[in-house]
């Protein structure tokens, strides 16, 4: 197995009486997408921060490439920072800046490129997310929930990171948009080695693009697999949360629903 | 018991708060002056903060060069001794009523306004952002707004001490036949070299508050959009409460 590029050894992490992670252990592999699924309020967003040193463990360990992001002097951490993006859950554009300046703002922080040629990245950069690169002049908060998504997701890969952090990248959006989103999660994977971790709750995107899932439940991974794996484990709690999966989806959609969480075709 | 306890624990609290403050300034001034300094930055948080609050703080002095000299002057009327205003006007204005009666509201603004802003960042995670895009936010946020606020309240007092006299003048002159000339000579003989100092340093002092408490209390905003509200209101009192004890505290380094 190759040296994970992100790994988490026995984390606890807490706030105040609340334990969101209990022990908890995760790999990220080069060149994987991996996948994190699991209830609203379990701690998804709060295991990305960890990677970036948003946050801090109470206890255990968290890895960037084998060293300690949390004891990381500055300068290293900004390095890790520069080299893996995060793409918010609400997208946290900068109210106070357009679109392009938005987009351009990494470039600008970690880069001497010129205005023009930032600019020029920041339209390829919109384009790339599917959205008309007249949007760079608009200011975020004239932009529709889905166009915002984008704009954050073209932020974050404007500088070209090693690893991308998408939380939550497709809720929200259009199926084709969905599609979209999953197939430039492929593309960059693809073309540019880039290491994906995705939290999403849209199972087809999961199978789509991962080569692994995580499954979060009571404060720490159980399983960790394929898609396939995970479809034909025996462990109870994989088959709690499929089955609680499957009791949520016939509530809500007319279609079967087990199809529905077979393939991104229905979507 | 309880009520000692409950006490006890305002008390911690209070400390606590004081110790975040501190942390902050001591962090900003640890990443602040580091290159690039951020001249743009601090350029346009001292025109937002300071050219918008002019015409506030030219209303507001003015009014208390009058009300102070009205004052004054009945009083000194029942002695004969209107004469005497400029003397007895200059020594509470300048030092005194005009920094902290600006600090307490064109000051007190100001915080409130960078806890509302940086408060609706932090809950939209954009601070977060900042961070994970590998920039600092106290460098990026925090600098310059304490940089505009030490630097644009003590250049309101110094207007504020100007129009505050030119109020005082009017008064005098209208109310009680103090010629205006007079008033001037009279009012700029009595300050002494201390309350040309005190004036700035009080400006600088309650600045630089505003600005570290306006932003501690943005950063440290809990989660929610009511959250702000909370967050806004606490710094109206804070700072308020704050700027009056560090005046007493300066006053009697003073005089
Ligand atoms: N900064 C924080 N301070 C206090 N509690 C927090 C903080 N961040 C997260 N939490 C708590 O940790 C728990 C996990 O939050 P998190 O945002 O990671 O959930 P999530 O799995 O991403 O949920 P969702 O699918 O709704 O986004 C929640 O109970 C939340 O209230
Ligand atoms: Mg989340």
């Amino acid at each position: 197995m190759p040296e994970p590029i992100i790994d988490f050894r026995g984390v606890t992490k807490r706030f105040g009486e609340h334990v969101v992670y209990e022990r908890m252990s995760l790999s990220v592999l080069p060149g994987e997408t991996l996948t994190i699924i699991g209830g609203s309020g379990g701690g998804k967003s709060v295991c990305l921060k960890m990677m970036i040193g948003l946050l801090v463990p109470d206890e255990g360990q968290v890895l960037f490439h084998g060293t300690s992001v949390p004891d990381m002097p500055e300068e290293g951490l900004r390095q890790v920072r520069r080299k893996v993006a995060y793409v918010f859950q609400g997208g946290a554009l900068f109210d106070s800046m357009t679109v392009g300046e938005n987009i351009g703002y990494a470039l600008r922080e970690h880069t001497d490129w010129s205005m023009a040629r930032i600019e020029q990245r920041a339209s390829e950069c919109l384009t790339m997310v599917g959205l008309h690169e007249g949007v760079a002049e608009q200011m975020p908060a004239s932009l529709s929930g889905g166009m915002k998504k984008r704009v954050a997701l073209a932020r974050s890969i404007a500088i070209e990171p090693e690893v991308i952090l998408y939380d939550e990248p497709t809720t929200g959006l259009d199926p084709k948009n969905i599609k979209r989103i999953g197939d430039m999660i492929l593309k960059l994977q693809r073309e540019l080695d880039v290491t994906s971790v995705v939290v999403t709750h849209d199972m087809p995107t999961a199978r789509k693009v991962s080569n692994r899932i995580a499954m979060l439940y009571q404060r720490a991974f159980p399983f960790v697999g394929t898609a396939d794996e995970m479809w034909h484990s025996a462990a109870p709690e994989v088959r709690d949360f499929i089955h609680g999966r499957i009791r949520r989806a016939e509530q809500s959609a007319p279609a079967h629903p087990v199809d529905a969480a077979e393939d991104s075709r229905g979507a | 018991m309880n009520g000692i306890e409950r006490f006890g624990a305002l008390v911690l609290s209070g400390l606590e708060w004081l110790g975040g403050v501190a942390r902050l300034v001591l962090r900003v001034l640890r990443v602040g002056p580091r290159r690039p300094f951020g001249f743009d930055d601090i350029l346009h948080q001292t025109v937002e903060l300071g050219v918008r609050s002019l015409p506030i703080a030219m209303l507001i002095t003015l009014f208390i060069g009058m009300i102070l000299t009205w004052q004054f002057g009945w009083g000194l009327e029942d002695f004969g001794a209107t004469m005497a205003l400029g003397n007895v006007v200059s020594v509470g204005l300048v030092p005194e009523l005009v920094p902290s009666m600006l600090a307490i509201t064109v000051g007190v603004k100001m915080a409130a306004g960078m806890t509302a802003e940086l408060g609706s960042m932090k809950v939209t995670e954009q601070i977060d952002a900042i961070a994970a895009l590998g920039a600092d936010p106290y460098k990026k946020l925090v600098w310059p707004r304490v940089c505009a606020s030490t630097l644009s309240l003590p250049l309101l007092i110094a207007l504020g001490n100007l129009i505050a006299m030119l109020g005082g003048m009017l008064i005098a002159e209208w109310k009680f036949g103090v010629p205006a000339g007079y008033f001037y000579e009279t009012y700029i003989d009595e300050l002494e070299p201390l309350n040309y100092i005190a004036s700035p340093v009080k400006g600088v002092t309650f600045g630089a508050l505003v600005g570290a408490i306006g932003c501690y209390q943005g950063f440290n905003t809990k989660i929610g959009t009511e959250a702000v509200g909370a967050a806004t209101t606490d710094t109206v009192a804070a700072t308020a409460i704050i700027i009056i004890i560090a005046d007493f505290y300066l006053n009697t380094l003073f005089f």
